[in-house]
C-alpha cells in the first residue's frame, strides 16, 4: 500500500493558496487570446493603482491637517471612508470577481482552524483590502507626523480595525456565496444591483431639489452613528489626542467587541461548510400530491391567428422574457431613462440648461436612444438559449420561423415599450409636432425592420452563450458588437439627415413620407432576408450548438 | 429481412486533421432495438449528431425510413425522436411548458399536446413539480424530461444517447418496460450507452465503434459466435466488447506499472 502524506502547516498552505490563486490569475491571461482583454486589465490595473496612490496621498494628508489642525474628531470620517470601501468593493465585484472558489479547498485535509486562518489571509489579499491597508498605513503616517505621540494609539487602532474589516468581510462574503448560491436569489441580487446603478443618476437631482432639507435630518442622526466602527476607531485617535484616555478604552473594547461578535459567526459559518453544508442550486419543493386524473381541458389560442410553429415561439420567447432578470429589467431602463434625461434637458424646468431643448429635436432622439437599447440584444437572439439550441436543429420546423417567431416577439415588445415611453413623455414634457411624431414612428418602423436582418445574421454568425441573472463573464461576441455599433451608427447616420430634410425644405411632411418609403423598404428586405438566413442557420449548425453548449 | 429504418453509407466526419467517423456502414433494421458501442472518444455521439441532423457529415449519405437526411431534412426530422448529449432542453422552461414547445414543434395540435405531456409527465413522474423550471431539476429528471420529450410525437425511430444516465433505478425499470414496448409496436430505437448490461438487456443487435470506424455489427449471437468465451458459460457482451476493443484500448496492461499504489 502506498504511504500517507504528511498534513502541511498553516503557513504552508497559505504559500499553496496564495501559488494557487497566481497561477489562476496567470492562466486566465494566457486563455484570452483576445490582446484588448490584456490591454483592458493592464489598464484597469493601472488606473486602479493610480487611484490607490492618489488616495494614500489624500488619507496620509488629511489625518496630518485634521491632528495638525485640532480637528482630531474628524479623523472618524476617515475610518468611514476605509470601512465603506472595504465592505462595499467586495460586494460590488461579487459579480464580476475570480472565478476561484475558496470552499473547494474543503477537499483537501485541512482543519477547521488552518481552514479559518487561510480564509483571512485570503480575505486580506483581496484588491480592496489592499488599498484599505495603504490607506490605512498612510493615515499612520500622516497622524504620528501630525502627533508622533499618537503613533502607538494610531497603530493599534489600524491592527483592530484591520482585523475587524477582513473578518467582517469575511463573514458577509461567506453569507453572500450562501445567497448567491441559489439561482432565484441570484437574479435578485443582479437586479438589485442594476436598479441600485440606475439609482445612481437620480442622486443629483434629488440632492439639488432635496437637499437643504435632508442635511439638518442626516445631521439629527449622527450621534446614533458613535456606536460603529468608524466611529470607535476614531474616537480611539480623538480620546489619546485630548489625553481622555477613557474614550480611547470604549474605543479598543468597541472594535475587540465587533471583531469577537464577528469572529464568533464567521466561526459558526466556516464550522459549517467545514462540516459540508450544501450550497446546491435548487432545494428540493415538498413533495405535492400526484393528480390523479389528466387535466386535459385547453383554453382558446390567443395566437390562433399566426402558424402554430411561430405561435409556440413567440409562447416560447414569452416564458424565457418573464424568466430573465436582465431582459426583463432592460424593458424598464428606457422609459426611467426617458424620465432622467426630460429632467435635465427637456420640459420646463431643465436642470442642465435654462433652455430646454426643442420637443421636436428630443422626441425623435429619445425614440432612437430607446430603440438603440431595446435592439442590442437582437444580435445575439440566441444567447440564453443554451442547450435547447439543440431542439430548433431537432425539430421539423425551418428556421425561417424560428427566426420569424423571434422577431416577432422583439417587435411585440418593442411597440409595447414605445406606448409607454410616448405616455411617459406625453407626461413629462409633451408630445412634439404631428409630422415630427409621424416621421419618428416612421423612422422606429425602419430602424427596427433595417436592423433585424443583419441582426439575425450576426445571431447565427457570431453566437455567444450567456447565463441568466449572472455578471461573471458575460460578454457578447466582439464581433457582434462592433455589427451592434456599426448598424447603429448607419441607421443614425441615414435618419438624422432625412430628419431634417423638412427643415432644410420646409416641407415638415417630408421626412414622414421619405421614411415611409425606407420602412416598405426595410420590410421588404427582411421577409426577402428570412430564406438566405434559413440556409446560413443550417450551415452554421455545429459553430451555433458548439457555442451554445459549452 | 424487415424494412431498412437507419442506412448509412462510408459516413464520415473529420474534424480537421482528426477523422472522428471514418466511413461508417451501418444498416438497422426496422423494429430493432439497436445498441451502438465505443469506448470514449469512439465517435458514438458524433455518429448519432450525424443521424439526426445536428451535424453535418464530411462525406457519406444517411437514409432514414428510406428518406435521404440532407435532402429531406425536415421529413426525416418528423418521424424520429431524440435524446441528444446534452440533453437539448429550454432550462427555463417548466416541463409542461418544454412538452408544449415539443409538441407543437413537431406538428401536434395544442389539445394532443397537452394531454400527451400530462401522460408523459406522470409516466415519468414529474407532474409533482409543475412550476419548477427544468434549469432546477436534477440530473435524472432533466434525462427523464429529455426522453419524454423525444416520444411526444410518436416517432418511428427513437435515438438515444446515453439515456440512463443519472436516472434513478426505478424510473429505469419502467422505461425500458417502454421502450421494450415501442420496439414491439415498430419503432426503432437506436441506443448508445456505457453500461454494457443494459444493451445486452435490452438490444437485440449491436454495432462497435472504436476509432471512428466500425469494427463490429450485428446480432449478440452472431457476435458471440466469433468470441471465445470462458468455457461452459454464455459469452457476455462486457466480454465481447473487451475482446473487440480491449486488446488496442491498452488501459489494463499499464496497470502494473503503477507500484508505489499497488
Amino acid at each position: 500500500m502506498a504511504a500517507i502524506g504528511q498534513v502541511l502547516g498553516v503557513g504552508a498552505q497559505i504559500k499553496l493558496v496564495a501559488g494557487l490563486r497566481w497561477r489562476i490569475l496567470r492562466n486566465s491571461l494566457r486563455k484570452k487570446n483576445n490582446r484588448m482583454d490584456l490591454l483592458g486589465l493592464i489598464i484597469s490595473a493601472t488606473l486602479g493603482s493610480i487611484f490607490v496612490l492618489g488616495m494614500c496621498f489624500a488619507f496620509g494628508a488629511g489625518a496630518y491637517n485634521f491632528l495638525a489642525g485640532g480637528q482630531e474628531s474628524w479623523i472618524a470620517l476617515l475610518f468611514w471612508a476605509i470601512f465603506l470601501f472595504w465592505q462595499g468593493f467586495p460586494i460590488m465585484v461579487a459579480g464580476f470577481g475570480a472565478t476561484f472558489e475558496f470552499r473547494t479547498l474543503l477537499r483537501f485535509p485541512l482543519k477547521l482552524g488552518a481552514f479559518y486562518t487561510i480564509s483571512l489571509a485570503y480575505g486580506l489579499a483581496d484588491v480592496g483590502a489592499i488599498a484599505s491597508i495603504c490607506w490605512l498605513i498612510s493615515m499612520t503616517v500622516g497622524a504620528t507626523a501630525a502627533r508622533p505621540a499618537l503613533a502607538p494609539v494610531m497603530v493599534l487602532a489600524a491592527i483592530l480595525f484591520v482585523l475587524m474589516n477582513v473578518t467582517l468581510e469575511r463573514l458577509v462574503g461567506s453569507w453572500l456565496e450562501r445567497l448567491l448560491a441559489g439561482r432565484r436569489t441570484r437574479e435578485l441580487f443582479y437586479v438589485l444591483f442594476v436598479v441600485a446603478m440606475i439609482s445612481i443618476q437620480f442622486i443629483q437631482p434629488a440632492v439639488r431639489r432635496y437637499g437643504h432639507t435632508a442635511l439638518p435630518r442626516i445631521r439629527h442622526l449622527s450621534p446614533y452613528l458613535a456606536v460603529f466602527p468608524g466611529s470607535l476607531a476614531g474616537r480611539m485617535i480623538t480620546g489619546a489626542a485630548r489625553h481622555h484616555f477613557n474614550d480611547v478604552w470604549i474605543g479598543v473594547g468597541g472594535l475587540l467587541l465587533y471583531l469577537g461578535v464577528f469572529t464568533g459567526f464567521l466561526w459558526l459559518r466556516y464550522s459549517a461548510q467545514y462540516r459540508g453544508e450544501e450550497l446546491s442550486e435548487s432545494v428540493a419543493p415538498a413533495r405535492v400530491a400526484v393528480r390523479s386524473t389528466a387535466r386535459t381541458q385547453v383554453n382558446g389560442d390567443a395566437l390562433s391567428l399566426l402558424s402554430p410553429k411561430i405561435a409556440t415561439m413567440l409562447r416560447k420567447e414569452f416564458h424565457y422574457l418573464t424568466r430573465n432578470s436582465f431582459a426583463a429589467l432592460l424593458l424598464i431602463i428606457p422609459p426611467v431613462m426617458v424620465v432622467f434625461f426630460s429632467s435635465q434637458f427637456a420640459g420646463r424646468h431643465p436642470s442642465v440648461s435654462h433652455h430646454a431643448v426643442s420637443t421636436d429635436l428630443f422626441f425623435p432622439g429619445m425614440m432612437a436612444y430607446m430603440i438603440f437599447i431595446l435592439m442590442s440584444p437582437a444580435y445575439n437572439c440566441f444567447a440564453y438559449e443554451g442547450r435547447g439550441i439543440q431542439s430548433y436543429f431537432m425539430a421539423p420546423v425551418s428556421f425561417r420561423e424560428i427566426l420569424l417567431g423571434k422577431n416577432l416577439m422583439l417587435v411585440i415588445v418593442l411597440a409595447l415599450e414605445l406606448i409607454l415611453t410616448i405616455a411617459v413623455f406625453n407626461y413629462w414634457v409633451g408630445l412634439p409636432s404631428t409630422a415630427v411624431f409621424i416621421a419618428t414612428i416612421m423612422a422606429a418602423t425602419f430602424v427596427v425592420a433595417g436592423q433585424l436582418s443583419v441582426a439575425n445574421w450576426s445571431s447565427l454568425s457570431f453566437p455567444r452563450k450567456l447565463q441568466f441573472g449572472q455578471m461573471r463573464g458575460q460578454r457578447q461576441s466582439g464581433m457582434a458588437v462592433l455589427i451592434t455599433f456599426g448598424m447603429q451608427i448607419l441607421l443614425a447616420g441615414i435618419s438624422a439627415p432625412v430628419m431634417f430634410m423638412g427643415r432644410w425644405t420646409g416641407n415638415s411632411w417630408l421626412p414622414a413620407e421619405a421614411f415611409a418609403f425606407l420602412a416598405a423598404a426595410a420590410i421588404g428586405g427582411y421577409f426577402a432576408s428570412l430564406h438566405a438566413l434559413t440556409e446560413l442557420a443550417e450551415k452554421k449548425k455545429e459553430s451555433l450548438i458548439e457555442a451554445l453548449c459549452r | 429481412m424487415g424494412d431498412t429504418a437507419i442506412l448509412t453509407e462510408q459516413l464520415t466526419r473529420r474534424f480537421g486533421g482528426l477523422t472522428a467517423v471514418d466511413n461508417v456502414n451501418l444498416r438497422v433494421t426496422a423494429g430493432q432495438f439497436f445498441g451502438f458501442l465505443g469506448p470514449n472518444g469512439a465517435g458514438k455521439s458524433t455518429t448519432i449528431k450525424m443521424l439526426t441532423g445536428l451535424l453535418s457529415a464530411s462525406s457519406g449519405r444517411v437514409e432514414l425510413l428510406g428518406l435521404d437526411l440532407a435532402k429531406d431534412p425536415v421529413e426525416v426530422k418528423r418521424q424520429i425522436g431524440v435524446v441528444p448529449e446534452g440533453m437539448g432542453l429550454f432550462e427555463r422552461l417548466t416541463g409542461a411548458e418544454y412538452l408544449d414547445f415539443v409538441g407543437r414543434m413537431y406538428g401536434l395540435d395544442r389539445p394532443t399536446t397537452q394531454k400527451r405531456s400530462e401522460e408523459l409527465l406522470e409516466f415519468m413522474q414529474l407532474a409533482d413539480r409543475p412550476k419548477s423550471m427544468i434549469a432546477d431539476y436534477s440530473h435524472g429528471m432533466q434525462k427523464k424530461l429529455a426522453l419524454a420529450a423525444a416520444v411526444i410525437h410518436g416517432p418511428r425511430i427513437l435515438f438515444l444517447d446515453e439515456p440512463f444516465e443519472g436516472v434513478d433505478a426505478l424510473a429505469a425499470g419502467a422505461l425500458k418496460a417502454l421502450l421494450a414496448r415501442m420496439t414491439e409496436r415498430g419503432v426503432t430505437i437506436f441506443l448508445t450507452s456505457h453500461v454494457m448490461e443494459i444493451v445486452e438487456r435490452l438490444c437485440s443487435h449491436v454495432a462497435i465503434i472504436h476509432r471512428g470506424r466500425l469494427v463490429a455489427q450485428g446480432s449478440l449471437d452472431e457476435l458471440r459466435a466469433g468470441i471465445t468465451g470462458p468455457e461452459g458459460s454464455k459469452t457476455t457482451l462486457e466480454q465481447i466488447f473487451l475482446s473487440i476493443v480491449g486488446q488496442s484500448g491498452g488501459e489494463s496492461s499499464h496497470v502494473e506499472e503503477l507500484t508505489w499504489l499497488l
